[in-house]
């Protein structure tokens, strides 16, 4: 339990207003029309969805996550958080081609990119699917704030999970993704001086750089300072062929969207970029400070590590870094570190606060339900949906217990068959709305056999996940390959039209041809 | 001619080309040099500088190549977006 003195009740309250406050400035900017609500009206300079890309991927489950890898794996598990590097490419290929297509989302974008039926049922499976993964965040991110200050204050875990929701709902409801993105550029500045400070206060603590590294050594743990310390190419707990898979998977996935679940906050963040080149830089430099962040909180956990060493319960050392900070920093700091937790906290819920609702709003209610809805009409809907996404979150968050594991495993599903249909639909022509359909359909099937059934009943062994990633991946496309090559491919009108306000990169050959022939490009 | 163009015309910026190819490649250095540079030199050991360093000359590197194009890119998409925008306020009355 922490105790919180005048100044620490100071610092808490003058954040609390300054980020409400973003809420009611922006108001009248936020209430001007549907591209308003959702994208700034997509004049932000880079600089502003950086800080917000920056500030989305800093939750407060991230340094628990961070914490659990570090302590267990040392620098080597700076890896494991590598997986943002997918931004190294997407900043120079997929942001450039999404910015182009002015898709207010990636279902939008789907529709843009495919024709006829095929693109309608991705749009709205891709809207559904988008609309309760963003509630399924806001409660799994909820619960770990409730889980915190249980933790800090003792408090029930249902009211840390509303509490500081609902403070979040009142300035996304207000001015929408203008007050998201303002508000998340005072959260990134205060939640990256809040992680420096209290990770060197920790490291200090520990008593400075020499003296960690000589405990380590003392330790025999030495080796924790190599982040190349491999166990051997397919055996052990940090092998490297599970390394070359998450390379392949992080940096090659920058060619395709949606290869990382963090794409669709990116998405909305490059479409509200006010040029292409705004658009690649936002998401370059918000994910090179992400890194960096990686590495300082490392560096802190490494020093909780010195102070705590040989911790066996993942309970324990996930909470590390918090550890460090709360339990080091001096009286009247704690206050500057709590509202530090708080920014990192709110930022991320209010970005899934309004990207959850642009599904909603635009993708079903604009495209289905009333196209000739006017923007006042959808700003209203915006806000609706946005409660919708609250309420939700709260039920979520409450039954985190029993659906996490269900829940995970949908979000593998993402990530393994899906992987390279995602990147085919960028960068090759002939894929079609079939085929991509059938790859959804093929891994929902082939994860649940390769990672749950098959091991459950003894047919398979249980397969670390890099195998199950690289079999999956060949499983399905058994499935989408013959698929895309049995049905027609997309309206050359409609691919030519794509191709010429979009440039993708790959195999687009005949339709390059097409548009050059009908004089559309040089 | 250069081995890395400074100067684009629109229509030349808008094809893929060897400093796409570049800025790709050196990227994920960038990131990767960036990242245990930072938790090493934390520590401050010798080649934990050396590798922040690096990120930082590769960082400062890849933007010299690509930022000429990325500028041009921008520069004539920004004339043609508000046709693309008309056309997708089209598209989502998809029931006309």
């Amino acid at each position: 339990m922490v105790k919180f003195v005048f100044l620490d009740y100071f610092w808490l309250v003058l954040y609390l207003i300054l980020m409400t406050g973003a809420g009611v400035l922006f108001y009248n900017l936020g209430k001007r029309s549907e591209a308003d609500f959702f994208l700034a009206g997509r004049a932000l300079p880079w600089w502003l969805p950086a800080v917000s890309v920056y500030a989305t991927h800093t939750a407060t489950d991230t340094p628990m996550w961070v914490s659990g890898v570090i302590y267990k794996h040392g620098f080597r598990g700076l890896w494991y958080t590598f997986f943002s590097a997918w931004c190294a490419i997407a900043a120079f290929v997929s942001a450039r081609i999404f910015r182009r297509s002015v898709a207010y989302s990636q279902a939008e974008w789907q529709s843009l990119r495919y024709s006829g039926l095929g693109a309608e049922l991705l749009r709205g499976w891709m809207a559904g699917w988008g609309f309760f993964l963003n509630m399924f965040i806001l409660g799994w991110v909820g619960m770990a704030m409730g889980k915190l200050c249980n933790y800090l204050f003792g408090w029930e875990n249902w009211i840390g999970l509303v509490f500081f929701s609902s403070i979040t709902a009142i300035y996304v409801l207000s001015a929408g993704y203008w007050g998201v993105v303002m508000a998340d550029f005072q959260q990134g500045i205060i939640a990256f001086l809040v992680i420096v400070i209290a990770s060197l206060w920790g490291v200090r603590e520990a008593g400075g750089p020499y003296a960690i590294v000589q405990k380590l050594y003392e330790l025999g743990e030495s080796w924790r300072l190599n982040p190349f310390h491999f166990t051997g190419f397919f055996s052990g707990d940090f092998p490297v062929a599970w390394f070359i898979t998450m390379i392949v998977i992080a940096v090659l996935g920058g060619f395709g969207m949606g290869t990382s679940i963090d794409w669709y906050a990116e998405a909305q963040r490059i479409q509200s970029s006010k040029t292409v080149r705004d658009a690649s830089y936002s998401i370059w430099w918000g994910t090179a400070v992400t890194l960096t962040r990686n590495a300082v909180w490392a560096v802190a956990i490494l020093a909780f590590f010195v102070m705590n060493p040989f911790l066996v319960d993942v309970k324990e050392y996930e909470m590390a870094w918090f550890r460090v900070a709360f339990e080091h920093l001096p009286a009247g700091m704690t206050g500057f570190l709590f509202a530090g937790v708080v920014a990192i906290h709110i930022s991320t819920i209010s970005t899934h606060l309004n990207l959850g609702s642009v599904y909603l709003t635009r993708d079903i209610y604009h495209h289905y339900i009333k196209p000739e809805a006017s923007q006042r009409e959808l700003v209203w809907v915006g806000r609706i949906a946005t409660l919708f996404l609250l309420i939700g979150s709260f039920i979520y968050g409450s039954m985190m217990e029993e659906i996490t594991k269900w829940l995970i495993f949908a979000l593998w599903i993402m990530g393994a068959g899906m992987w390279l249909p995602n990147i085919l639909q960028v960068v090759w022509w002939r894929f079609n709305s079939w085929g991509y359909l059938s790859a959804w359909i093929a891994n929902l099937g082939f994860s649940w056999l390769v990672v749950w059934v098959l091991p459950t009943f003894g047919v398979i062994p249980e397969l670390p996940d890099y195998w199950q990633f690289w079999i999956l991946m060949f499983l399905t496309a058994l499935v989408y390959i013959p698929v895309t090559f049995l049905t027609k491919p997309e309206d050359m009108e409609h691919l030519v039209r794509y191709y010429v306000m979009t440039r993708p990169i790959g195999w687009w050959k005949p339709v390059e041809d097409e548009a050059r022939k009908r004089g559309l490009i040089k | 001619m250069t081995f890395i163009r400074r100067n684009w015309t629109p229509e030349e910026a808008d094809k893929w080309t060897r400093e796409d190819i570049i800025a790709i490649i050196i990227s994920p250095f960038a990131y990767a040099f960036l990242m245990i540079g930072v938790a090493l030199s934390l520590f401050l050991f010798l080649w934990g500088f050396v590798a922040l360093l690096i990120g930082i000359i590769l960082t400062g590197f890849m933007h010299w190549v690509i930022d000429p194009k990325l500028k041009a890119i921008s520069s004539e998409y920004e004339k043609k977006q508000r046709e693309y925008i008309e056309n997708l306020e089209k598209i989502i009355t998809w029931r006309e």
